[in-house]
């Protein structure tokens, strides 16, 4: 995993005022804590944060005041319509230390054409050491037909990664295509989901309003 | 078509619309989803004519989820009435979306049929949508 280094400025003023001057200074306001230390509280560059987050558990090393610390992306607040990262939270790691996190899994190939694979773990928890954590987790899906599903335990993990969760978790659930309801009987249907509607309607007025 | 099997009050007052979704803004279950960038109210109607805009194009294969869920009763005064004689009858069954919510997900077909799929089903909502993938998908 590729690793970031970014210049980190403490952050002196607190709050929604500040935080969203900072963020208008292109900056990211950040918190970096672990290990039991008090937690720092900084200001990251916007743009190269941007890029440094796109992968899930980044690792970054930052400098605060002329001191280095390492650091993995735990959490990233995102404003759900702009898309602009709002908040980074930022676990501190030390070379060598074997950190749990929740790595994607990326299911590759097609499956037999009369089959469909859903995806039933979008991540997996595993344990891995901090500056080795591997960025995704291929599944192969190539052929399976239906009822031949995809565990946890199925997954090729790379040296030093060891699973946290159940080898029995189903990851890749193979099945037979579920025939969905076109709506062709729209007219008839409808009818009686009024019909539905109103009952529900008359059974809630009968029922006494407390 | 998604209707409260039963509810405690028949008529409630209207849905707040001011502010964003503060929950169920990314996408959790499938792989694409539709992202509302507008608050609405969106009736049970619309969310099964969406629902089966995107069934009809992925034909079979694939998944569908609805994460929205009609819960919310608007009336309406009878045409030609004077004001007053109390609150109308339910007419409608809406489910309150404020910008920022997945309405629906897909997942288990192709990325091109996965978007037209999504974008025949915005053209179905009473809203400004746009089609957002899963984070850390590939």
């Amino acid at each position: 995993m590729a690793d970031h280094k970014l210049d980190a400025q403490l952050r002196t003023e607190f709050g929604k005022g500040a935080a969203r001057r900072a963020r208008r200074a292109h900056q990211i306001p950040a918190v970096i804590y672990g290990h039991g230390a008090e937690p720092l509280h900084v200001n990251l560059p916007g743009h190269q944060t941007m890029i440094a987050v796109r992968a899930a558990n980044a690792l970054l090393t930052l400098n605060v005041d002329g001191e280095e610390h390492l650091a993995l992306v735990k959490d990233v607040q995102r404003d759900p319509v702009l898309q602009i990262i709002e908040h980074v939270d930022l676990l501190t790691v030390r070379r060598g230390e074997k950190v749990t996190v929740d790595v994607p899994v990326v299911v590759t190939g097609e499956v037999d054409a009369t089959a469909v694979a859903t995806q039933e773990a979008a991540t997996i928890s595993v344990e891995a050491e901090a500056t080795h954590v591997p960025a995704h987790l291929e599944v192969d899906v190539e052929g399976r037909t239906p009822g031949q599903h995809l565990h946890a335990s199925d997954i090729k993990l790379p040296s030093g990664v060891s699973l946290l969760v159940d080898a029995e978790t189903m990851i890749v659930n193979v099945s037979e295509p579920v025939v969905a309801d076109l709506g062709e009987e729209a007219p008839a249907a409808e009818g009686a989901e009024a019909a539905e509607g109103e009952e529900a309607a008359k059974a809630a007025e009968e029922a006494p309003a407390e | 078509m998604l209707i409260p099997r039963r509810v405690k009050f028949r008529k409630q007052h209207h849905p707040g619309r001011s502010g964003a979704a503060t929950g169920g803004t990314r996408v959790t279950f499938g792989e694409y989803g539709i992202q509302a960038l507008t608050p609405a109210y969106v009736t049970n109607r619309q969310i099964e004519s969406a629902r089966i805009a995107m069934t009809r194009h992925i034909k079979r294969g694939g998944k569908v989820w609805i994460n929205i869920y009609p819960d919310r009763p608007l009336t309406k005064k009878p045409a030609e009435t004077r004001m007053g004689s109390g609150k109308g009858s339910p007419e409608w069954w809406v489910a309150n979306v404020k910008p920022g919510r997945v309405l629906f997900e897909l997942s288990g077909v192709s990325d091109e049929v996965a978007r037209e799929a999504l974008r025949l089903a915005i053209h179905k909502l009473p809203l400004k949508a746009r089609i957002v993938r899963r984070e850390g998908g590939e």
